[in-house]
């Protein structure tokens, strides 16, 4: 079992985001987080990576926690942000140097994985530029490209559709398969639900800080008979039925 | 529109007066006045050493007259995202721009005629000319000022005529061809002249009305003003706004290179490359080396130049110290696996090899001003000890009431 979120209750400030999200993902599978604005996505994202620590509960990636051994725990994430962030000191090829180094990858191994996914996503020509030269879709493929080369064994996706054009979108649908057939879990926030309507194995619907419901497609049309096919009817009356609550 | 505009420039103002009470403190101001004072002294002695007829004068009245008419810019405060909100009123971009010169020009005025006034003694000292002719190439200045903002609104419309844009022809060729007949030749033809230029272009400036208004250039074009503005600033203080921009120096590579790629140095890559390619702490340090650098050469005896080292490396230590936390806001830097004890480390290492390259170019400077070999060795020691003492002791009691 690779990534354990037990009881979460956590937020940025005094005032808890979250409270008690449950939800894990399993060796080689893709869990999409699915969430309004606001419902809390990013907070968790936030938790697990470290950032914030939980008021109560527990994060584990392959049984340890962040506490236990800060280090281990996180070489085992590969990260990728909404927001593509970059040094605006370091060209691309030092951001890939930066990666390995901090990871502590074999360089030789790390660059022939680099070279093939810049090819991928041609940038394999742009090595000296800065980030200040990069459109927002190189920017984010520059980071799957960082994320990627980890052999991190569990893979933090923020909302990844938004911004990639639509072959950029299929590369990394087939890295992250790739990834899954290795075993590494993927946990991926988004709001693109046709999509992950698709890739996903399961999805955690988050609303208002707490899982509403967790499951696979079937799981969900069980449990919502009324709501309609596509996950997009079933988050749709989902949403619905609790505004009118 | 036109009250956009005078709302902008009040906040404007407000932020150029919170930054000149910076740049003015008590200090400077002190040292400034005596500045002043110094410069004006020997202005009025050098001017009792010229004659009537120099060779030279009419040059140096051109030249002068001509830097003086670059002073004074177009501050149109657009910004950024005006481009998104400004745009349905496009029609009304004019009147923004009216109010926009006016301020402008105004200001310019002020420069001009103050750049003229510290002339005149000059000029009257080494040239006969009549009032009535100075007072003619005064307005011709002006004139040629007036044409220069024409021209700048011409420049942020989308104006197909390349040679309108092309501003060496208007702000330099123009205008020297104009005071060389001033000065040389007629005043009145170089007033006249002048008053031909400024009437045609604000003709033709009336002529575009109908061209659309070229929103990336005016906004690029108010942003370089800023960074000029804050750059300067930033001589004096610290500048949120001066974002700077990544330099590659290729010729500084070398440098870079020495750190070895391994885990246990990802956060010495990281701070190396960062103060090698931005400006922001690299000319921080390079301006206080240097300043500290010429001191030290002044002056003289065993103490002064020591303690003055030691002030200028600490001031340089001191200064270095918030780079820590330079790339805090980039999540990454959070969530690579590596101990934060190495990247203090790292930081030492860093801030260990720029004091001592300063404190070794300081003993350098010392010892070439006492040509004392004492003088060197107390630099030496007391140099040693303070970086030493900053690097393994200072740094970490900072780091640590930080967090």
């Amino acid at each position: 079992m690779t990534l354990q979120v037990m009881k979460v209750v956590g937020g940025y400030s005094q005032i808890p985001v979250l409270k008690e999200v449950s939800f894990d993902v399993q060796d080689g599978e893709l869990v999409g987080l699915i969430g309004l604005n606001g419902a809390g996505k990013s907070t968790t994202i936030n938790h697990i990576i470290g950032l914030l620590t939980p008021f109560k509960g527990e994060i584990k990636i392959n049984g340890l926690t962040l506490n236990e051994d800060k280090n281990a725990y996180k070489k085992q994430i590969a990260y990728i942000p909404e927001t593509p962030i970059l040094y605006q000191e370091l060209t691309l090829k030092e951001h890939l140097e930066m990666t390995m180094m901090a990871y502590s990858l074999d360089r030789d191994k790390a660059w022939k994985k680099a070279n093939h996914l810049l090819s991928i996503f041609r940038l394999d020509n742009k090595l000296d530029w800065f980030p200040a030269n990069f459109s927002k879709g190189m920017k984010q493929k520059v980071m799957i490209v960082c994320a990627f080369i980890t052999d991190a064994p569990l893979f933090i996706i923020d909302e990844p559709f938004l911004g990639l054009d639509p072959l950029a979108v299929h590369d990394l649908l087939d890295l992250i398969d790739e990834q899954k057939a290795k075993g590494a879990s993927v946990l991926m926030s988004t709001h693109v639900l046709d999509t992950a309507e698709k890739y996903c194995d399961r999805f955690v619907l988050l609303h208002d800080g707490t899982v509403k419901t967790e499951g696979t497609l079937p799981e969900l049309r069980k449990a919502l008979p009324d709501a309609g096919e596509s996950l997009d009817d079933i988050y749709m009356s989902m949403t619905r039925a609790d505004q009118h609550e | 529109m036109n009250n956009l505009y005078r709302q902008r420039l009040s906040s404007h103002l407000k932020e150029m007066f919170k930054y000149l009470r910076l740049v003015f403190n008590d200090h400077f101001v002190f040292a400034l006045l005596i500045f002043i004072g110094g410069l004006g002294y020997a202005y009025s002695n050098g001017l009792k050493e010229l004659q009537p007829n120099l060779w030279w004068a009419k040059p140096v009245i051109v030249v002068v007259l001509l830097l003086v008419l670059q002073l004074g810019r177009f501050a149109t405060l657009f910004q950024d995202a005006d481009v998104v909100f400004l745009l349905p009123k496009e029609a009304e971009v004019r009147q923004y721009l009216r109010g926009a010169r006016t301020y402008s020009e105004g200001l310019a005025v002020v420069y001009e005629l103050f750049g003229m006034f510290v002339l005149l003694p000059f000029v009257q000292v080494t040239d006969a000319m009549s009032v009535f002719d100075l007072a003619l190439i005064a307005v011709a200045q002006l004139l040629m000022k007036d044409s220069l903002f024409s021209l700048a609104i011409i420049r942020r419309f989308q104006v197909k005529a390349a040679w309108l844009k092309e501003s060496f022809w208007f702000k330099w060729a123009v205008p020297l061809v104009i005071l060389l007949v001033s000065v040389y030749g007629l005043p009145v033809i170089g007033t006249v002249l002048a008053l031909v230029l400024a009437v045609s272009l604000r003709v033709a400036d009336r002529r575009y009305d109908a061209v659309p208004f070229d929103w990336w250039q005016a906004i690029t074009l108010e942003n370089n003003r800023m960074m000029g503005v804050y750059r300067f600033f930033n001589l004096f203080t610290n500048v949120p706004m001066l974002k700077g921009v990544a330099k590659r120096r290729h010729y500084l590579d070398w440098l870079l290179n020495i750190v070895k790629i391994t885990p246990r140095n990802t956060y010495l890559y990281l701070y190396s490359h960062g103060i090698v390619r931005s400006g922001e702490f690299s000319g921080l340090y390079t301006r206080l080396t240097i300043l500290g650098m010429i001191l030290l050469y002044f002056v003289r005896g065993t103490w002064l130049p020591v303690a003055l080292a030691v002030l200028f490396l600490y001031l340089i230590g001191f200064q270095l110290i918030p780079f820590y936390w330079q790339f805090d806001d980039i999540v990454f830097t959070h969530l690579y696996p590596i101990a934060e004890k190495q990247r203090v480390n790292s930081f030492r290492r860093l801030m260990f090899s720029l004091t001592g390259i300063t404190a070794c170019l300081f003993l350098v400077m010392v010892v070439i001003a006492n040509q004392d070999w004492q003088v060197g060795l107390i630099a030496l020691v007391v140099e040693g000890v303070e970086v030493v003492l900053m690097v393994q002791y200072y740094l970490p009691l900072r780091l640590k009431k930080k967090k």
